[in-house]
């Protein structure tokens, strides 16, 4: 590993509708971002499918997701996916014909050679993704976590050289 | 007697909840049921007792996808009750934005969710590694169609700057440049997508359709017209309760929409095409007949090749509009409302999608009611079911289910929309 003289760049991504309850994870974090990161890193809520932003991908030297889970142990549980070195878990088939996921769009990309290596995706278990519900209270509280977590990935990332 | 059953559960690649119901008794197919269990959504009745200037945003709703058909079959069908005819430029930005709504879904149909079908993948993705700059291409082409919806709409989902009488605020013709240029390069990708499509292995079947379609005296439908079949309907869109009704059944949320007098019809890509040829321009219709195409397809496997050329068709059209455009002096011509009936029928990239509305004098919508286009294809897709599984009886059920699945997909069927996704079910007996 060795120090670069500029910064990587990082694209920082919060997925999820806010509302709809617990979907909203990413754009809360993306929230409590602000003011935390150095200005040259991104930081987007996409509007729309997360598909319609790989084409800005290549422009970045690693990604950070923030993303909400399907329950599967305890709400607002955090998982770290580091793609580099795991695969993100996704369904054997695609499901709709409106928009891939994420975990769909990062396949594609990497095969039509259009992501960087570096690929972090946070993942925080939600309970209730219904339209107009709140976000639940331990979702909510796992916010700050995932925010500090991303903080010191981003500086982490801004400094490593890429790894092979 | 020997029963089977084949079930596809969660059909991929198809938007919405639903299941295949195939019935085999004695090596003979009896049965085909698309099961539609996705819930309905209710959107005719949340429609009532709201303003009829609200109408475009809550319908925006129905479709991630096609949102722009349902803005228009409303906004036509508010000021078809309300007396006003919008012509001149607001007229050319709704066909613009239309066109916009054709590039994107067929692209994401043709590239992403139905090629995959004709070559062997089991996704776009793993179709990716070997046909990298198709998908490239297709991803550009759908992007395109996004830039061109959100220059206009404000966003690309739910667009938000349609309304009765126009927009709320219409482009420079500066802002409009830059699409230009990547309209001109999407032609270019669209023409070169009609050209791969055209050499897939197409399976030799076809089926005597009842196309229905608009039909426009001068244009390639999206907006205006009346409905017209390759039988004998001639109709104005308010008639349309006169030839078509939905029914009830039970394996399914979404209504069955069928003739009156002859049962299932066709609408989309195949139809609209079949019905308006002649309105192509001469250089569409010789790219069609480059793809093997005559001016009328029976084989629903080959609706991805003209899927393809629509999006040809919808950037040379786009690219004309934008080239005679002129800011108009107002972005929406005034609405008066009153107490009336009003209907409204445009062409979504999956067919008609056809409204009416009651209102009352103040312009408070009394009764609406929405055909979107893929409940109007649900019996023609059983029949073409029953069609294309009846000679594969012998086959195992993976081969049955492959096949019905990629019949399905020929609709680019929105589940969602028609509630009203899949999973077959072969039953043996």
């Amino acid at each position: 590993m060795k120090e670069e003289a500029c910064p990587r760049r990082v694209l920082v991504v919060g997925l999820g509708n806010p509302d709809r309850g617990d979907d909203g994870i990413g754009p809360l974090v993306v929230k409590k971002l602000t003011g935390l990161l150095p200005a040259d890193v991104v930081i987007a809520t996409p509007p729309a499918d997360v598909l319609a932003l790989m084409a800005e991908w290549m422009d970045f030297d690693a990604l950070i997701f923030v993303d909400a889970a399907a329950p599967l142990t305890t709400p607002g549980r955090i998982h770290r996916f580091d793609l580099a070195t795991t695969e993100l878990p996704r369904d054997a088939t695609l499901t709709s014909s409106h928009a891939l996921g994420l975990a769909e769009t990062i396949g594609l990309a990497r095969v039509l050679q259009q992501a960087p290596q570096d690929i972090i995706v946070y993942a925080v278990e939600g309970a209730c993704f219904a339209g107009d519900g709140p976000i639940t209270p331990e979702v909510a509280a796992a916010a700050a976590e995932v925010a500090d977590r991303v903080v010191a990935e981003v500086m982490s990332l801004r400094r490593i050289s890429q790894r092979t | 007697m020997a029963t089977r059953t084949i079930r596809v559960d969660y059909l991929a690649r198809v938007e919405g909840e639903g299941a295949l119901d195939l019935y085999i008794s004695d090596d003979r197919l009896v049965g085909a049921a698309l099961r539609i269990f996705e819930p309905p959504r209710f959107f005719e009745a949340f429609l009532r007792g709201r303003g009829y200037i609200e109408t475009p945003d809550i319908v925006a709703r129905i479709c991630g996808i096609c949102p722009i058909a349902y803005q228009m079959s409303a906004v036509h069908a508010i000021e078809n009750a309300f007396g006003a005819k919008i012509g001149g430029q607001l007229r050319a930005l709704r066909r613009l934005i239309y066109c916009g709504e054709w590039i994107e879904s067929h692209a994401l149909h043709v590239v992403m969710l139905h090629a995959p079908d004709f070559l062997g993948y089991k996704d776009a993705i793993a179709m990716a590694r070997d046909h990298g700059d198709v998908v490239r291409n297709g991803l550009s082409l759908k992007k395109t169609g996004n830039d061109l919806i959100r220059l206009l709409g404000g966003r690309e989902i739910h667009p938000v700057n349609v309304k009765p009488g126009g927009f709320y605020r219409v482009p420079q013709r500066s802002e409009l440049e830059p699409i230009a240029e990547k309209l001109k390069e999407a032609k270019d990708q669209a023409i070169h997508l009609v050209r791969w499509v055209a050499t897939f292995p197409f399976p030799e079947f076809e089926r005597d359709y009842e196309f229905v379609a608009l039909r426009h005296p001068d244009e390639y439908p999206f907006n205006e017209g009346s409905i017209v079949s390759n039988r004998d309907i001639d109709i104005d869109i308010a008639d349309y309760e006169s030839e078509f009704e939905e029914r009830h059944v039970a394996h399914s949320t979404a209504l069955h929409s069928v003739l009156k007098r002859r049962g299932p019809y066709l609408v989309g890509p195949l139809a609209r095409y079949a019905l308006n040829f002649d309105r192509l321009p001469s250089s569409v219709q010789e790219l069609a007949a480059e793809a093997g195409l005559s001016a009328v397809c029976n084989n629903p496997f080959r609706s991805i090749v003209i899927r393809a050329i629509e999006i040809v068709y919808a950037c040379d059209e786009a690219l004309r509009l934008i080239d005679a455009y002129e800011r108009p002096d107002v972005a929406a011509a005034p609405i008066e409302p009153r107490a009336a009936v009003g209907f409204g029928c445009t062409e979504a990239p999956r067919g008609i999608c056809w409204h009416r509305y009651t209102f009352e004098a103040d312009g408070t919508i009394r009764t609406a009611r929405i055909v979107p286009p893929t409940a109007q294809n649900q019996p023609s897709i059983e029949a073409d079911l029953l069609a294309v599984a009846a000679p594969l009886v012998s086959e195992t059920d993976d081969v049955i289910r492959g096949h019905c699945e990629q019949s399905i997909r020929n609709y680019d069927p929105c589940i969602s929309c028609s509630t009203h996704f899949l999973k077959l079910s072969v039953h043996r007996t």
